[in-house]
């Protein structure tokens, strides 16, 4: 009974997280929401890296970019402030879509097939593809050049499009913008495809490479809003008009550097400005600069792990507790449980949760999803490591127990679970150490614990193999000091045996 | 004190119990004796719930445990099989002593938890119990610092610390080596001279020969004779009893 109690009073704290987390829903106004709000919410992509949206390397806890300029401009026009909200480009759609901020901005190419999903903006930047070869290479001078040689892009850039289009071209779809340079630069691709913007921040510095050809193909950015909000869209148009008329969107451009003669199309009249970041400056920051954004993400990996763990621990001797000496319904739905969790990809399981459950109501935030998703999923694996403990403890001990007059239940506490969590004991603190380095995996529902504080920095500055060092200390500086601890405790709980 | 009626036992297929009937009075001393698999340890399952069965009665005490033809007794069958724990002692073979507990811990566990009885109290009552049986001094130890016949010994108190109306043996001195064997017997004497029900299984002839008010002898299944001692050692009247006791006297 008290059991049963503990395990109801479990149950509605979840739910208590689960409903504090949902935001509200609402009918009022987009552009009312966020006055009441006090600041424009927008999607980006801080690891898609310079020059839309990064880490200053400066103070890598403050981002910069043109577009972190247009959005701060935006928001003064709504008389709000604007606020970053972190999200990988793949899915700033949906996220978009399912209400996680007012914009999405981050060098979205208005496609038809995008405008499907939502409404865009008037466009805001007209880009065009640059080809990028190694600096020795003569062969290739267009995109006509192209047929049999590897040429690396983005995945879902309007370049792949172009290049697939061309036929006969070897296409290397990457996911992030800095990997295809660095693969043309030591010779693992003969050619770069992309958006002139980025190849102006990290192919045209870079001395081993340089520009080939005009640039090709033209498209436009625009600024992505929820399908249903054609009066904020009217809203963002309107204010677009007017720094283009007052020249403020072509300073923005200037300063970094992404002015050329196609924005014409766009726009007048030209003045300068300064404040360009370089890649070069970035190259050279010291180290310790970055200490404080790992430092932040590595107590985010932490607080994610440790939370996580204690959900699977109790959650998988409830599942255990059911599946074994449950009645029928309960003990069937706990093996079910056990055996699907077990049996499909974690990374399969966040989607499903962070992304999937908006469409029937339920929005988490990251941190909750990390929390559940990871716990929900660890907990059939505890759990399978209870039930391998339990089936060690010889078969005497229950009956012995059962013999005193004990029920069940208080033999189980008391006499079969004490033993066989030490039986168990060595495998859970070998999955807490394998949770905490699972917990990377989280960012790819826009958690930005220490991996993803990584790849975000790394590809702001291009320094992975510092970084690099530097993240995987820390890694082990937490885990090690753990598998100390387990190891003491292991002992102690065997001493008592023996 | 113990009633048995048209007692049916299937294991799957095997029809082990084809309708026992037995009684036990209130400080009887019954020793089962009967080849390997006939059925003995089953049939002391059956009386403390270890086992179910799927026709008859057992009656401890005038608690009625009825058939359980059903995977799992329901709510109300637990319950009732745990008032007959509760007045009916069992040792095991193997003495099942909870290894993560000391030997007062043992002995505790049950009527604290159980009994809600204060723990000064139990300790008291604990300490006693072991100064009877001759350990007092191990009483902080784990069992797998004791030897076999102290286990046992053990195993006994921590079954008496729940003040039982009958105690049930299931071969108490098959897993211990010889020497250790007295020690263990000498407990069970004593209990018995104190006027407590006692049931046990043993191919402890000797000793059955001396301890026991009715020897019961089993045989697939089958109670195939009951009497007093001397008559089934000295003059049995079954044949299946001879062709038993001759092969084990050979020994
Ligand atoms: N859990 C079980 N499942 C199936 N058959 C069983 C089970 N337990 C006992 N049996 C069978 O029931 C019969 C009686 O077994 P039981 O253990 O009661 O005999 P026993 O007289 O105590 O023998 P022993 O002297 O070897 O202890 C045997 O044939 C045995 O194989
Ligand atoms: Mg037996």
């Amino acid at each position: 009974m008290k059991k049963i109690l503990r395990i109801l009073s479990l149950l509605t704290v979840l739910i208590i997280i689960l409903y504090w987390t949902v935001p509200s829903k609402s009918d009022i106004s987009p552009i009312e929401k966020i006055k009441k709000r006090g600041y424009l919410l927008w999607g980006s992509d801080a690891e898609g890296g310079a020059p839309y949206v990064f880490p200053d390397p400066k103070n890598p806890s403050k981002l910069i970019g043109f577009e972190v300029d247009l959005a701060n401009a935006i928001a003064r026009e709504l008389g709000v402030e604007a606020r970053q909200s972190q999200n990988a480009w793949d899915s700033l759609l949906p996220a978009l879509k399912r209400g996680d901020f007012d914009i999405a901005m981050n060098g979205i190419e208005i496609t038809a097939q995008r405008e499907a999903e939502v409404l865009f903006s008037m466009p805001y930047y007209i880009y065009t593809e640059q080809l990028v070869v190694r600096k020795n290479d003569t062969q290739i001078k267009n995109i006509n050049d192209l047929k049999g040689k590897k040429v690396g892009t983005l995945s879902g850039a309007v370049a792949q499009d172009i290049l697939m289009k061309i036929g006969g071209v070897d296409v290397k779809v990457y996911s992030g913008q800095v990997e295809p340079y660095e693969d043309l630069a030591i010779g693992r691709l003969d050619a770069v495809l992309l958006d002139l913007p980025i190849a102006a921040y990290y192919a045209k510095p870079n001395p081993k490479l340089k520009y080939t050809g005009h640039p090709v193909g033209e498209g436009f950015y625009g600024i992505a809003i929820k399908k249903e909000n054609k009066e904020f869209k009217n809203k963002i148009d309107e204010i677009f008009i007017k720094l283009l008329k007052s020249g403020e969107l072509k300073k923005i451009y200037k300063k970094w550097d992404m002015w050329d003669k196609t924005q014409e199309n766009l726009f007048q009249q030209i003045k300068t400005s300064e404040g360009f970041v370089s890649l070069q400056e970035s190259k050279k920051a010291p180290l310790y600069t970055f200490f404080p954004n790992l430092l932040k993400g590595a107590g985010i990996t932490i607080l994610i792990s440790v939370s996580s763990m204690a959900l699977a621990i109790t959650l998988g001797l409830i599942l255990t507790v059911l599946r074994i000496y449950g009645r029928t319904p309960l003990s069937s739905v706990a093996a079910a449980y056990i055996e699907i969790y077990r049996g499909t990809p974690l990374l399969i399981q966040l989607y499903i949760l962070y992304y999937g459950l908006p469409n029937i109501g339920i929005s988490l935030n990251p941190l909750t999803a990390a929390f559940i998703g990871l716990g929900m999923n660890y907990a059939a694996y505890e759990s399978e490591l209870y039930r391998a403990g339990i089936n060690a403890v010889p078969k005497g001990q229950m009956e012995a127990a059962l013999s005193l007059g004990m029920s069940q239940s208080l033999a189980v506490k008391r006499i079969i679970m004490p033993q066989a969590i030490r039986i168990a004991f060595p495998g859970i603190t070998n999955d807490f150490i394998a949770l905490f380095k699972d917990s990377s995996l989280v960012s790819v529902i826009a958690m930005v614990e220490l991996t993803k504080t990584y790849s975000i920095l790394a590809a702001t500055t291009l320094r992975f193999f510092e970084l690099g060092l530097i993240v995987a200390f820390l890694y082990f500086a937490m885990s090690y000091p753990l598998s100390l601890l387990a190891r003491r405790l292991e002992e102690k709980l065997m001493g008592h045996k023996r | 004190m113990i009633k048995v009626k048209n007692l049916h036992k299937y294991y799957g297929e095997v029809h082990l119990f084809k309708g026992i009937n037995f009684d036990i009075e209130r400080g009887e001393v019954i020793v089962f004796i009967g080849p390997s698999g006939s059925g003995k340890s089953t049939f002391l399952r059956c009386i403390n719930g270890l086992e179910y069965f799927q026709e008859g009665e057992i009656a401890v005490n005038n608690i009625g445990l009825h058939s359980i033809n059903r995977l799992r007794p329901s709510k109300e069958d637990m319950e009732t099989i745990r008032k007959i724990r509760l007045r009916v002692g069992v040792v095991f073979q193997q003495f099942n002593l909870f290894p993560h507990m000391t030997v007062l811990e043992n002995i505790i566990e049950a009527p604290t938890r159980v009994l809600n009885i204060d723990s000064d109290k139990a300790v008291e009552d604990a300490l006693s119990l072991l100064k009877r049986i001759n350990i007092e001094k191990k009483a902080q130890s784990y069992p797998d610092e004791l030897s076999g016949g102290e286990q046992q010994r053990v195993a006994i108190a921590r079954a008496l610390a729940m003040k039982p109306e009958a105690m049930l043996f299931d071969e108490p001195t098959s897993s211990l080596d010889p020497e250790m064997v007295g020690e263990v017997l000498a407990v069970i004497k004593n209990l018995v001279s104190e006027g407590m029900t006692t049931l046990i299984a043993t191919h402890e002839m000797d000793f059955a020969r001396e301890i026991a008010d009715k020897v019961v002898v089993f045989d697939h299944g089958d109670i195939v004779e009951v009497g007093a001692p001397e008559d089934i050692f000295t003059n049995p009247k079954k044949e299946r009893t001879k062709i038993f006791l001759n092969r084990i006297l050979k020994r």
